[in-house]
């Protein structure tokens, strides 16, 4: 047995030669017949990289939310842009924290850690000396914030319990706000001004990045309630955030807090509540129908692409095979068996495959890296699945491509093939 | 008396040209015995390639028994055919066959390739056959870049490489000039005498008197068988 296998193994090695060999010696026209294969992998890897970079990139940004924090709002982030259903609905106040944080106190099995209010509007401008930035995030809260959200300070500090309670004029911005107006020198200490208030910046986020530009922590500003409600007003938009204990459970939490913001806000039993209580999940959904159509699409390429070069690679096999008829009745009157031929052919075919597989991956890499050069917050990620699915894709297509012609290739006749012409 | 090895009854090879049956082998009833060294003769047409095809398990007969060792070809699948073709048959074709973009070396290496040889050794064996045919000089040459003569050399460096108890060859020395065919005559006598089964086909009678036994094939059937 153990001599049949060491055959096998020295049939195999001569095959991939004979392989090579007649790809190499016929460059053109293997090249022109993985066209076909190499326009799906590039297709299918493609596709894959952008998937993969729209999950990414929203992980990413999921991961500066904070997965274990849920926030009380007005509306739903699940039904975005049915702005109408919750018109009518009242405002929520920002003392709900407090009363929340006063209720989960005296209850050891809650599910909720704490409560952190916030007052926001993405319509703030700041300004220094003559430098404007505008469209910026200005947000109210307490001292607690950063329990509720991530983000690492680059210099200074977060504001202190006596600066929040106190509703000093104190802020602490992100990393585009203090290179935008700060280009040349440190933010730390100066004062910027917002709505013609003097605000003292005491601290500096070091970069979070952003994605798509959809969410960006870096051009936000945040102080201390208060002070924000002297700036903006009273009316701005509440989000109540409220960090739970265990994300395994954040179902369960969701439960309690909507049981304890019914009691709250007064809400008969059996009517509808007038808030939402929103988790990071319901945004994810919403990149959905993106993703779906990006991989429909696809996978349309990725389909009707390798379907042209499967048939394309099965007539040239058929050439192939018909083109050295006399070598293979030649082989077959030296020994070589039904299998040997078989695989002498497949092999042939999953060569051509596999090498337009790794051209179709080059050119897909490429094309990756020259959009990351181009446009660098574009979501791209290249993943070792991806290749591995895309070869794996490619030897399929030389397996199914292959098997006609190679089994129609060892079924000849010695002696017919020997006097073919 | 030497064992018989090659043993045909009413064998026939027929072609259905259409309407038309050719038959190219009528009802052959033959022996040969092992170290035999035969010489198989006729006109153009006659069935001797056919005949050569069918001992060499490259044909199956139409009709008739063909056994090889006591073993009825008929009865052995594509695989065993492959097998017997490779370790027992060495087959000098009529056109020689050999693959025109490989070199010598490489040529006579395949046999050895499709019976498990390993690489050096494949070489190794390669070389000492094409040395034995005078060729030891143009191992590494492509057929395009050989005489006629040199060609049918290293075809028939080939067929020995495997050291096979059976050669056919078909027409061996069609190419050759007269000093060389006796040369090649003179190493098929000695392979004979070890215990080889040489059968050749040739038009030239002076070729067949090297060898112990003339067979004469006319339009399929055996004419004369005698040996000399
Ligand atoms: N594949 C085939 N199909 C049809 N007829 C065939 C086939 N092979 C051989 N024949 C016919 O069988 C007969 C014998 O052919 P074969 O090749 O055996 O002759 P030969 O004796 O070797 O002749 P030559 O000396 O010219 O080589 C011829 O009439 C030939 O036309
Ligand atoms: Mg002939």
């Amino acid at each position: 047995m153990n001599g049949n296998l060491q055959q096998f193994r020295y049939e195999t090695a001569e095959s991939l030669k004979i392989a090579l060999f007649q790809i190499s010696s016929n460059k053109i026209r293997s090249f022109l017949t993985a066209l076909g294969v190499i326009i799906g992998i590039v297709s299918i890897t493609m596709m894959g990289t952008a998937i993969n970079g729209i999950d990414m990139g929203f992980e990413k940004s999921l991961s500066m939310i904070g997965y274990d924090v849920i926030y009380i709002q007005k509306s739903s982030w699940s039904t975005m842009g049915e702005w109408w259903r919750y018109r009518n609905r009242p405002d929520l106040k920002t003392e709900y924290a407090a009363r929340i944080n006063r209720i989960i106190a005296d209850n050891p099995d809650t599910e909720l850690l704490i409560a952190v209010p916030q007052m926001s509007t993405y319509q703030a401008t700041a300004s220094y000396k003559d430098r404007v930035l505008e469209q910026i995030f200005s947000l109210g809260t307490n001292h607690e914030y950063l329990k509720t959200a991530s983000g690492d300070l680059a210099s200074g500090r977060f504001f202190t319990p006596g600066e929040s309670a106190g509703s000093e004029m104190v802020c602490v911005v992100g990393d585009d706000i203090a290179s935008g107006l700060f280009p040349n020198e440190n933010a730390l200490g100066k004062s910027i001004s917002l709505k013609n208030r003097k605000f003292r910046i005491v601290g500096v986020f070091k970069k979070q990045g952003k994605f798509l530009g959809l969410f960006s922590f870096d051009n936000q500003v945040i102080m201390p309630l208060g002070a924000f409600e002297k700036v903006y007003g009273r009316n701005m938009f509440v989000t109540i955030r409220v960090k739970i204990r265990d994300q395994a459970r954040i179902a369960e939490a969701k439960e309690e807090l909507l049981g304890l913001m019914r009691r709250i806000r007064r809400i008969a039993p059996g009517k509808e509540e007038d808030f939402s209580i929103n988790e990071q999940k319901a945004f994810k959904s919403q990149l959905d129908p993106i993703k779906n159509g990006i991989a429909a699409a696809g996978i349309f390429i990725t389909g009707m692409s390798l379907f042209v070069g499967a048939i394309g690679i099965m007539n040239i096999t058929f050439v192939s095979v018909r083109e050295r008829t006399r070598e293979i009745g030649l082989r077959k009157a030296l020994g070589a068996k039904r299998r040997t031929i078989l695989l002498q052919f497949l092999i042939e075919s999953v060569m051509i495959c596999l090498l337009g597989g790794v051209v179709g991956l080059v050119t897909a890499l490429s094309i990756t890296f020259v959009i990351e050069k181009a446009i660098p917050d574009f979501p791209v990620q290249f993943s070792f699945t991806l290749v591995l699915a895309s070869l794996g894709v490619s030897v399929l297509t030389g397996i199914i491509s292959g098997l006609a012609p190679a089994v129609n290739a060892s079924k000849l006749d010695p002696a017919d093939s020997l006097r073919y012409e | 008396m030497e064992p018989v090895i090659i043993r045909m009854a009413s064998l026939c090879r027929h072609y259905e040209m259409g309407e038309q049956i050719v038959k190219a082998l009528d009802s052959i009833d033959m022996e040969f015995r092992r170290n035999d060294y035969a010489a198989i003769m006729g006109p153009s047409g006659s069935g001797k390639s056919t005949l050569m095809n069918i001992i060499g398990c490259l044909d199956t007969p139409t009709s008739g028994i063909y056994e090889l060792n006591g073993i009825n070809v008929a009865e052995m699948d594509d695989d065993e055919l492959a097998r017997v073709r490779n370790r027992e048959i060495g087959f000098v074709f009529q056109t020689f066959n050999l693959l025109p973009r490989m070199n010598c070396l490489k040529n006579v290496e395949l046999p050895l390739i499709y019976s498990g040889v390993p690489p050096e050794e494949r070489k190794e064996r390669a070389e000492q056959a094409l040395l034995s045919v005078g060729l030891g000089d143009r191992i590494l040459h492509k057929p395009a870049e050989l005489s006629g003569g040199q060609i049918q050399r290293v075809a028939i460096a080939r067929a020995l490489v495997n050291r096979p108890s059976i050669i056919l060859a078909d027409e061996p020395t069609g190419n050759l000039d007269t000093a060389t065919s006796h040369d090649i005559m003179d190493m098929f006598g000695k392979l004979s005498d070890l215990g080889n089964t040489i059968i050749l086909i040739t038009h030239e009678e002076d070729i067949a008197r090297f060898t112990r036994r003339i067979i004469r094939l006319r339009d399929g059937r055996i004419e004369s068988d005698e040996k000399q």
